[in-house]
């Protein structure tokens, strides 16, 4: 008899952490960028198909697909910045005709994976031996141990970065203002690609364990980022722990949920705690008052 | 046989036309960026052919459709009515999850993934609107009238305040208006004639299923108004036009439907950012996107 409580308890802190992990690298280029970078969820997408297309079909070793697939990840957020975000900065865009455009890049990602893949799942294969361990009658994969530990690793580097290294402070202080942090000689280009870079690197790593953990469709990029965006409005957008802690109260919500719901209500149980967030608490458990646009 | 290849397309036209300019109403006229349109649409599609389904007549299944749509709106209004921009989005584009959701796993009354399927055509007044031709006309009565309403909302002193409230919202309430109320009614409005488009849709095709009102839906609507021009009815109903028929050369080339989908979704998509990029106010637009 499996403990159910325990076992939504980890389905959820699991769900959580990919959620985290999806978040925290959209999170870091909207706070700097200000605008929505819907098509992080393409950038996922693509790159898990990247992953499979490495290891599964050119059938390289996994080992070496994962630093590559990260890669691969940083150099096309960097290239969407490049090619479709910067003319349209340079043209004084405002950030409504940018989400327009994210929203749009995200389906061409998407479509491309479709034509490219088709539109049957795909799955990557785990080179180790994925048998489930028994903790107090409730069950956890090695898998997800290690996506419970990558997501735990992150939030500490990523706080480190914020807060410890020059980078990060020129972030944060083209995050503020941008104008001011161009007259201390802070080149506000050079940080939106270096947002890009390590925020899609970020989505990279979420793509590994995401391919790994469920299967890898050309749709998945827009639940994802939706999601992504939802934890880090509960949690308060810019902050880094907000943005773990709001995912991993949607991850709960959402697998407490199916207690009482079918499992296909899953996002919709989501959105509802969105609503309720937006209607009570609109800058999140750890936001910023006049962070409101 | 190209006759009734024309009717369908002319078909398509009418039916994205009422839903473009539906959405110019909120996206353009009340400058709320709006991406839950999709599931009005979709809402007012499963409950016109629910209803058609249950024998009801065409005219009253479209009117509950679209009256139900507009419900939604409301109530789609009242969490979102603080909010602006990107967190209006987020929220909207929530909605239409949770709408899509729905649809998918009320099995019982939805058919899930399944769809509906033999919706009947039209019949009501003693006329039975089965052949294309006849379904035309019925179309474009519903077009005539969608547009006329509309023009005349925006033309309105509601709509003068609806675009006043849009430009500064402040400067609105200052005056004495009730903006809360104003955005609001804007959603519902919009939501009604999606509603009617939805209905429509299902009548024409006769067969629904979820995955037609998804975001990759959304996109040759989004795209009808921008390239229309926010705030320009004219203008929408030209950028209908381009929109449904540029992906109709693609038919001829002879690709198989698994690579059509993905290839007019790519065009759509290409084609939005090259209006972003090159021509921002589209064909007749007053206004820039905020």
């Amino acid at each position: 008899m499996t403990n159910i409580f325990l076992q939504l308890l980890i389905n959820g802190l699991v769900a959580g952490s990919i959620y985290a992990l999806v978040a925290s690298g959209f999170s870091l280029i909207y706070s700097t960028n200000k605008f929505v970078h819907f098509a992080h969820g393409g950038v996922i997408v693509l790159s898990s198909y990247f992953l499979f297309w490495v290891s599964s079909i050119i059938g390289w070793n996994f080992y070496i697909a994962i630093p590559l697939t990260i890669f691969f990840a940083s150099l096309l957020g960097y290239l969407i910045n490049k090619v479709f975000y910067k003319p349209l900065r340079t043209r004084k865009a405002s950030a409504s005709v940018l989400l327009v455009a994210s929203v749009a890049i995200l389906i061409l990602l998407e479509s491309i994976a479709l034509l490219l893949f088709g539109a049957d799942v795909k799955t990557v294969a785990l080179p180790w031996n994925n048998q489930s361990i028994n903790i107090g009658n409730a069950f956890i994969t090695p898998l997800q141990i290690t996506i419970l530990l990558t997501t735990a690793i992150l939030f500490v580097a990523l706080h480190m970065l914020m807060k410890k290294t020059k980078l990060g402070k020129a972030m944060r202080a083209v995050a503020d203002n941008k104008d001011v942090a161009e007259i201390l000689g802070i080149s506000s280009e050079k940080i939106y690609s270096g947002t890009f870079i390590i925020g899609s690197a970020i989505g990279g790593i979420a793509a590994v364990l995401v391919s790994l953990e469920q299967n890898i469709t050309p749709l998945m990029g827009i639940t994802l980022i939706i999601k992504g965006f939802t934890g880090s409005i509960i949690g308060g957008i810019g902050s880094v722990p907000g943005v773990i802690l709001g995912s991993l109260l949607l991850g709960f919500a959402e697998n407490f949920g199916t207690w009482f719901l079918s499992s296909g209500f899953k996002d919709a149980i989501a959105f509802v705690l969105l609503f309720i967030f937006l209607l009570i608490k609109p800058h999140g458990i750890f936001g910023v008052k006049n962070n409101q646009k | 046989m190209i006759e009734a290849y024309f009717i369908h397309l002319l078909i398509l036209i009418g039916i994205y036309l009422i839903l473009g300019i539906s959405l110019q109403l909120s996206f353009g006229y009340g400058g709320l960026l709006n991406l839950g349109h999709i599931s009005f649409f979709g809402i007012g599609a499963y409950v016109s052919a629910l209803l058609s389904l249950n024998g009801f007549s065409f005219i009253f299944c479209m009117i509950v459709a679209a009256l139900v749509s507009a419900f939604f709106g409301w109530l789609l209004s009242i969490p979102t009515n603080r909010l602006k921009g990107d967190y209006l989005a987020l929220a909207t584009l929530g909605f239409s999850f949770v709408v899509y959701a729905v649809l998918l796993n009320w099995t019982d009354v939805t058919g899930g993934s399944f769809g509906l399927a033999n919706i009947p055509r039209p019949h009501f007044f003693g006329i039975t609107f089965a052949n294309n031709f006849s379904f035309l006309i019925l179309v474009y009565i519903s077009v005539f009238i969608s547009y006329l309403l509309i023009s005349r909302i925006c033309n309105s002193r509601f709509g003068k305040v609806i675009e006043a409230t849009r430009d500064d919202e402040l400067a609105s309430k200052s005056l004495g208006k009730n903006t809360f109320k104003l955005k609001s009614l804007t959603l519902t409005i919009s939501a009604f004639f999606a509603g009617i488009s939805g209905s429509l849709f299902a009548a024409y095709i006769t067969f629904i299923d979820p995955s037609s009102f998804t975001l990759t839906t959304l996109i040759p609507i989004l795209l009808i108004v921008i390239i229309g021009g926010l705030t320009s009815l004219p203008g929408t109903i030209l950028a209908t036009i381009v929109v449904v028929l540029i992906p109709e050369p693609l038919r001829f080339v002879g690709f198989p439907s698994s690579i059509l989908g993905p290839v007019q979704q790519i065009l759509y998509a290409l084609l939005l950012l090259a209006i972003i990029y090159y021509r921002p106010r589209g064909f007749y637009g007053k206004i820039d996107l905020e």
